[in-house]
Protein backbone atom coordinates (compact mmCIF):
# COMPACT_ATOMS: atom_id res chain seq x y z
CA UNK A 1 0.00 0.00 0.00
CA UNK A 2 2.60 2.62 -0.92
CA UNK A 3 3.63 3.02 -4.44
CA UNK A 4 3.95 6.45 -4.57
CA UNK A 5 4.25 6.78 -8.20
CA UNK A 6 5.47 10.12 -8.96
CA UNK A 7 3.59 10.68 -12.09
CA UNK A 8 1.25 13.84 -11.91
CA UNK A 9 -1.94 12.36 -10.62
CA UNK A 10 -4.96 15.22 -11.68
CA UNK A 11 -7.51 14.08 -9.29
CA UNK A 12 -10.55 14.36 -12.18
CA UNK A 13 -8.61 11.55 -14.15
CA UNK A 14 -10.48 8.30 -13.62
CA UNK A 15 -8.10 6.25 -11.67
CA UNK A 16 -7.44 2.86 -13.18
CA UNK A 17 -8.12 0.82 -9.91
CA UNK A 18 -9.63 -2.20 -10.85
CA UNK A 19 -12.98 -1.91 -9.14
CA UNK A 20 -14.38 -5.56 -8.01
CA UNK A 21 -17.46 -6.21 -9.31
CA UNK A 22 -19.92 -5.34 -6.02
CA UNK A 23 -22.78 -7.75 -5.31
CA UNK A 24 -26.03 -6.77 -5.56
CA UNK A 25 -28.04 -6.40 -1.87
CA UNK A 26 -31.37 -5.43 -2.88
CA UNK A 27 -32.89 -9.24 -2.63
CA UNK A 28 -30.97 -9.65 1.04
CA UNK A 29 -32.55 -5.95 2.10
CA UNK A 30 -36.22 -7.18 0.92
CA UNK A 31 -35.47 -10.38 2.76
CA UNK A 32 -34.42 -8.51 5.84
CA UNK A 33 -37.54 -6.44 5.23
CA UNK A 34 -40.21 -8.95 4.77
CA UNK A 35 -38.73 -10.99 7.58
CA UNK A 36 -38.77 -7.74 10.09
CA UNK A 37 -42.91 -7.34 8.44
CA UNK A 38 -43.41 -10.67 9.27
CA UNK A 39 -42.13 -10.79 13.06
CA UNK A 40 -43.92 -7.74 13.40
CA UNK A 41 -47.00 -8.63 12.54
CA UNK A 42 -46.05 -11.92 14.62
CA UNK A 43 -45.04 -10.17 17.26
CA UNK A 44 -48.33 -7.93 17.33
CA UNK A 45 -50.58 -10.86 17.86
CA UNK A 46 -48.72 -13.20 19.85
CA UNK A 47 -47.25 -10.49 22.03
CA UNK A 48 -48.90 -7.17 21.88
CA UNK A 49 -48.83 -4.36 19.09
CA UNK A 50 -46.84 -2.03 21.04
CA UNK A 51 -43.92 -4.38 20.57
CA UNK A 52 -44.75 -4.99 17.27
CA UNK A 53 -44.89 -0.92 16.75
CA UNK A 54 -41.13 -0.45 18.89
CA UNK A 55 -39.96 -2.92 16.18
CA UNK A 56 -41.35 -0.71 13.35
CA UNK A 57 -40.03 2.37 14.92
CA UNK A 58 -36.78 1.03 15.77
CA UNK A 59 -36.02 0.13 12.23
CA UNK A 60 -37.03 3.10 10.98
CA UNK A 61 -34.96 4.93 13.34
CA UNK A 62 -32.44 2.54 12.24
CA UNK A 63 -32.63 3.37 8.26
CA UNK A 64 -32.53 6.89 9.06
CA UNK A 65 -29.29 6.77 11.43
CA UNK A 66 -27.17 4.85 8.35
CA UNK A 67 -28.28 6.74 5.72
CA UNK A 68 -28.14 10.22 7.21
CA UNK A 69 -24.63 9.50 8.77
CA UNK A 70 -25.77 10.89 12.02
CA UNK A 71 -23.62 10.49 15.00
CA UNK A 72 -24.15 11.67 18.53
CA UNK A 73 -20.12 10.97 19.00
CA UNK A 74 -19.00 13.32 16.04
CA UNK A 75 -21.42 15.98 16.93
CA UNK A 76 -19.81 16.30 20.26
CA UNK A 77 -16.53 15.12 19.39
CA UNK A 78 -15.81 17.05 15.68
CA UNK A 79 -15.87 20.48 17.23
CA UNK A 80 -13.09 19.62 19.34
CA UNK A 81 -10.99 17.72 16.47
CA UNK A 82 -11.47 19.79 13.26
CA UNK A 83 -14.11 22.81 14.44
CA UNK A 84 -16.85 21.00 11.87
CA UNK A 85 -20.28 21.74 14.28
CA UNK A 86 -22.63 20.87 11.21
CA UNK A 87 -23.11 17.23 13.40
CA UNK A 88 -23.49 19.21 16.78
CA UNK A 89 -26.17 22.06 14.98
CA UNK A 90 -28.14 19.09 13.79
CA UNK A 91 -27.95 17.89 17.45
CA UNK A 92 -29.50 20.47 18.30
CA UNK A 93 -31.80 21.02 15.83
CA UNK A 94 -33.37 17.44 16.85
CA UNK A 95 -33.23 18.54 20.39
CA UNK A 96 -35.58 21.29 19.86
CA UNK A 97 -37.52 19.68 17.78
CA UNK A 98 -38.58 17.15 20.16
CA UNK A 99 -38.49 19.23 23.21
CA UNK A 100 -41.72 20.78 21.44
CA UNK A 101 -43.02 17.39 20.55
CA UNK A 102 -42.57 16.30 24.50
CA UNK A 103 -43.91 19.40 25.87
CA UNK A 104 -47.25 19.06 23.36
CA UNK A 105 -47.80 15.32 24.53
CA UNK A 106 -46.90 15.95 27.89
CA UNK A 107 -49.28 19.21 27.68
CA UNK A 108 -51.98 17.77 26.35
CA UNK A 109 -51.83 15.13 28.61
CA UNK A 110 -51.69 17.51 31.61
CA UNK A 111 -54.54 19.95 30.16
CA UNK A 112 -56.83 17.09 30.31
CA UNK A 113 -56.24 16.17 33.47
CA UNK A 114 -54.49 12.35 32.35
CA UNK A 115 -51.22 11.52 34.29
CA UNK A 116 -48.57 13.08 32.56
CA UNK A 117 -46.55 9.83 30.10
CA UNK A 118 -43.24 9.64 30.68
CA UNK A 119 -42.75 11.23 33.84
CA UNK A 120 -40.59 8.19 35.28
CA UNK A 121 -37.70 9.43 33.15
CA UNK A 122 -37.69 12.53 35.14
CA UNK A 123 -34.22 11.58 37.01
CA UNK A 124 -32.45 12.94 40.11
CA UNK A 125 -29.47 15.02 38.58
CA UNK A 126 -26.82 15.48 40.64
CA UNK A 127 -23.01 15.18 40.42
CA UNK A 128 -23.34 11.46 39.18
CA UNK A 129 -25.10 12.73 35.90
CA UNK A 130 -21.84 14.70 35.38
CA UNK A 131 -19.61 11.98 36.07
CA UNK A 132 -21.34 9.10 34.19
CA UNK A 133 -21.84 12.24 31.03
CA UNK A 134 -17.63 12.30 31.51
CA UNK A 135 -16.81 8.65 31.44
CA UNK A 136 -19.98 7.95 28.58
CA UNK A 137 -17.80 10.57 26.53
CA UNK A 138 -14.61 9.55 26.83
CA UNK A 139 -15.64 5.42 26.37
CA UNK A 140 -17.78 6.68 23.22
CA UNK A 141 -14.88 8.55 21.35
CA UNK A 142 -12.26 5.31 22.11
CA UNK A 143 -15.19 3.07 21.15
CA UNK A 144 -16.02 5.02 17.56
CA UNK A 145 -19.23 5.18 18.77
CA UNK A 146 -22.66 5.89 21.02
CA UNK A 147 -24.94 3.38 21.93
CA UNK A 148 -27.28 3.75 18.33
CA UNK A 149 -23.73 4.37 16.08
CA UNK A 150 -22.36 1.05 17.73
CA UNK A 151 -24.89 -0.82 16.63
CA UNK A 152 -25.60 1.26 13.49
CA UNK A 153 -21.71 0.09 12.19
CA UNK A 154 -22.20 -3.29 13.60
CA UNK A 155 -24.79 -3.54 11.43
CA UNK A 156 -22.99 -2.03 8.63
CA UNK A 157 -20.05 -4.33 9.12
CA UNK A 158 -17.64 -2.77 11.16
CA UNK A 159 -15.42 -5.66 12.97
CA UNK A 160 -14.14 -3.35 15.52
CA UNK A 161 -17.09 -2.17 16.85
CA UNK A 162 -18.70 -5.70 17.25
CA UNK A 163 -16.27 -5.79 20.04
CA UNK A 164 -17.22 -2.87 21.38
CA UNK A 165 -20.61 -4.08 21.41
CA UNK A 166 -20.11 -7.18 23.20
CA UNK A 167 -18.25 -4.65 26.33
CA UNK A 168 -21.13 -2.74 25.83
CA UNK A 169 -23.65 -5.47 26.50
CA UNK A 170 -21.59 -6.65 29.64
CA UNK A 171 -21.03 -3.03 30.32
CA UNK A 172 -25.12 -2.43 30.24
CA UNK A 173 -25.83 -5.72 32.26
CA UNK A 174 -23.44 -4.88 34.94
CA UNK A 175 -25.00 -1.32 35.43
CA UNK A 176 -28.20 -3.16 35.41
CA UNK A 177 -26.90 -5.00 38.52
CA UNK A 178 -25.46 -2.86 40.67
CA UNK A 179 -27.91 -0.19 39.57
CA UNK A 180 -29.94 -0.27 42.85
CA UNK A 181 -27.21 -0.06 44.75
CA UNK A 182 -26.11 3.04 43.48
CA UNK A 183 -29.83 4.50 42.94
CA UNK A 184 -30.05 4.08 46.87
CA UNK A 185 -26.88 5.44 48.21
CA UNK A 186 -25.91 8.11 45.66
CA UNK A 187 -28.54 9.07 43.47
CA UNK A 188 -31.72 9.28 44.82
CA UNK A 189 -31.71 12.08 47.26
CA UNK A 190 -30.76 14.57 44.64
CA UNK A 191 -33.91 16.82 43.51
CA UNK A 192 -35.79 15.17 40.36
CA UNK A 193 -36.30 18.42 38.40
CA UNK A 194 -39.05 19.12 35.96
CA UNK A 195 -38.54 22.77 34.50
CA UNK A 196 -41.95 23.14 33.61
CA UNK A 197 -42.68 22.76 37.79
CA UNK A 198 -40.15 25.45 37.77
CA UNK A 199 -41.04 27.91 35.00
CA UNK A 200 -44.97 27.03 33.87
CA UNK A 201 -45.28 25.17 30.50
CA UNK A 202 -44.88 27.90 28.48
CA UNK A 203 -41.55 29.37 30.51
CA UNK A 204 -39.94 25.76 30.46
CA UNK A 205 -40.07 25.52 26.73
CA UNK A 206 -38.97 29.17 25.72
CA UNK A 207 -36.08 28.73 28.10
CA UNK A 208 -35.34 25.24 26.95
CA UNK A 209 -35.68 26.91 23.16
CA UNK A 210 -33.92 30.11 24.08
CA UNK A 211 -30.71 27.52 25.32
CA UNK A 212 -30.77 25.63 22.50
CA UNK A 213 -30.44 28.67 20.31
CA UNK A 214 -27.58 30.22 21.57
CA UNK A 215 -26.13 26.55 21.79
CA UNK A 216 -26.66 26.73 17.96
CA UNK A 217 -25.29 30.31 17.72
CA UNK A 218 -22.36 29.44 19.79
CA UNK A 219 -21.46 26.25 17.72
CA UNK A 220 -21.87 28.12 14.54
CA UNK A 221 -19.33 31.18 15.56
CA UNK A 222 -17.16 27.95 16.79
CA UNK A 223 -17.45 26.48 13.26
CA UNK A 224 -16.14 29.95 11.80
CA UNK A 225 -13.40 30.76 13.88
CA UNK A 226 -11.90 27.34 13.94
CA UNK A 227 -11.79 26.95 10.31
CA UNK A 228 -11.52 30.65 9.71
CA UNK A 229 -8.00 30.44 11.61
CA UNK A 230 -7.11 27.51 9.65
CA UNK A 231 -7.91 28.65 5.79
CA UNK A 232 -5.50 31.29 6.64
CA UNK A 233 -2.82 29.01 7.64
CA UNK B 1 3.27 15.89 -7.71
CA UNK B 2 3.28 12.66 -5.51
CA UNK B 3 0.54 10.05 -5.00
CA UNK B 4 0.97 9.02 -1.68
CA UNK B 5 -1.60 6.48 0.41
CA UNK B 6 -2.77 5.93 3.67
CA UNK B 7 -4.22 3.21 5.00
CA UNK B 8 -6.94 3.16 7.19
CA UNK B 9 -8.52 0.03 7.19
CA UNK B 10 -10.42 -1.18 10.35
CA UNK B 11 -9.82 2.52 11.92
CA UNK B 12 -12.91 3.65 13.96
CA UNK B 13 -13.91 7.29 13.08
CA UNK B 14 -12.31 9.93 14.63
CA UNK B 15 -7.92 8.06 13.52
CA UNK B 16 -8.57 8.34 10.10
CA UNK B 17 -9.22 12.12 10.25
CA UNK B 18 -6.37 12.89 12.37
CA UNK B 19 -3.65 11.05 10.28
CA UNK B 20 -4.87 12.31 7.25
CA UNK B 21 -4.18 15.60 8.75
CA UNK B 22 -0.85 14.67 10.45
CA UNK B 23 -0.18 13.32 6.83
CA UNK B 24 -1.53 16.24 4.89
CA UNK B 25 0.84 18.51 6.83
CA UNK B 26 4.06 16.75 4.86
CA UNK B 27 2.68 17.09 1.51
CA UNK B 28 3.32 19.65 -0.62
CA UNK B 29 0.82 21.73 -2.92
CA UNK B 30 -0.63 19.45 -5.69
CA UNK B 31 0.45 16.14 -4.00
CA UNK B 32 -2.42 13.55 -3.65
CA UNK B 33 -3.34 11.51 -0.64
CA UNK B 34 -5.35 8.65 -0.96
CA UNK B 35 -6.88 7.00 2.33
CA UNK B 36 -8.86 3.79 2.48
CA UNK B 37 -11.35 4.07 4.78
CA UNK B 38 -13.86 1.22 5.81
CA UNK B 39 -15.59 3.64 8.94
CA UNK B 40 -18.63 5.17 7.06
CA UNK B 41 -18.12 8.07 9.88
CA UNK B 42 -14.98 8.37 8.66
CA UNK B 43 -16.10 9.02 5.28
CA UNK B 44 -18.34 11.81 6.54
CA UNK B 45 -15.99 14.12 8.38
CA UNK B 46 -12.74 13.68 6.41
CA UNK B 47 -13.86 14.62 3.74
CA UNK B 48 -16.13 17.15 4.98
CA UNK B 49 -13.16 18.84 6.73
CA UNK B 50 -10.58 18.94 3.97
CA UNK B 51 -13.35 20.77 1.92
CA UNK B 52 -13.29 23.41 4.65
CA UNK B 53 -9.59 23.26 4.52
CA UNK B 54 -9.77 24.33 0.73
CA UNK B 55 -8.56 20.41 -1.06
CA UNK B 56 -9.85 19.25 -4.11
CA UNK B 57 -12.17 16.09 -2.73
CA UNK B 58 -13.37 12.82 -4.26
CA UNK B 59 -14.98 10.31 -2.11
CA UNK B 60 -15.08 6.54 -4.10
CA UNK B 61 -16.80 3.69 -2.98
CA UNK B 62 -14.38 1.34 -4.11
CA UNK B 63 -16.41 -1.89 -2.28
CA UNK B 64 -19.20 -2.68 -0.39
CA UNK B 65 -18.53 -0.63 2.64
CA UNK B 66 -15.07 0.30 1.25
CA UNK B 67 -14.22 3.86 0.57
CA UNK B 68 -11.03 5.56 -0.86
CA UNK B 69 -10.90 9.74 -0.60
CA UNK B 70 -8.89 11.03 -2.64
CA UNK B 71 -7.14 14.32 -1.44
CA UNK B 72 -5.45 16.78 -3.46
CA UNK B 73 -3.81 19.53 -1.34
CA UNK B 74 -4.49 23.02 -1.74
Amino acid sequence: MSETASAPVRRSIPRTTKKKKRRNQLPIALIVLAVMIAAGILLSIFKSPTVGMFLMFGGCFGFVLQKSRFCFTASLRDPCITGSTSLTKAVLIAFALTSIGFTAIKYSAFASGQTIPGMSYVQPVSLATVVGGVMFGIGMVIAGGCASGTLMRVGEGFHMQVLALVFFIIGSLWGAHDMGWWNLNVIADSPRIFLPDVFGWMGAIVIQLLIIGCLYIAADLWERKKMGIKDEE
Amino acid sequence: MAEYELDCMGEACPVPLMKAEKKLKDLKSGDVLIVHIDHSCAMKNVPEWARTQGHNVEVDEVDDGEWDVIIEKA
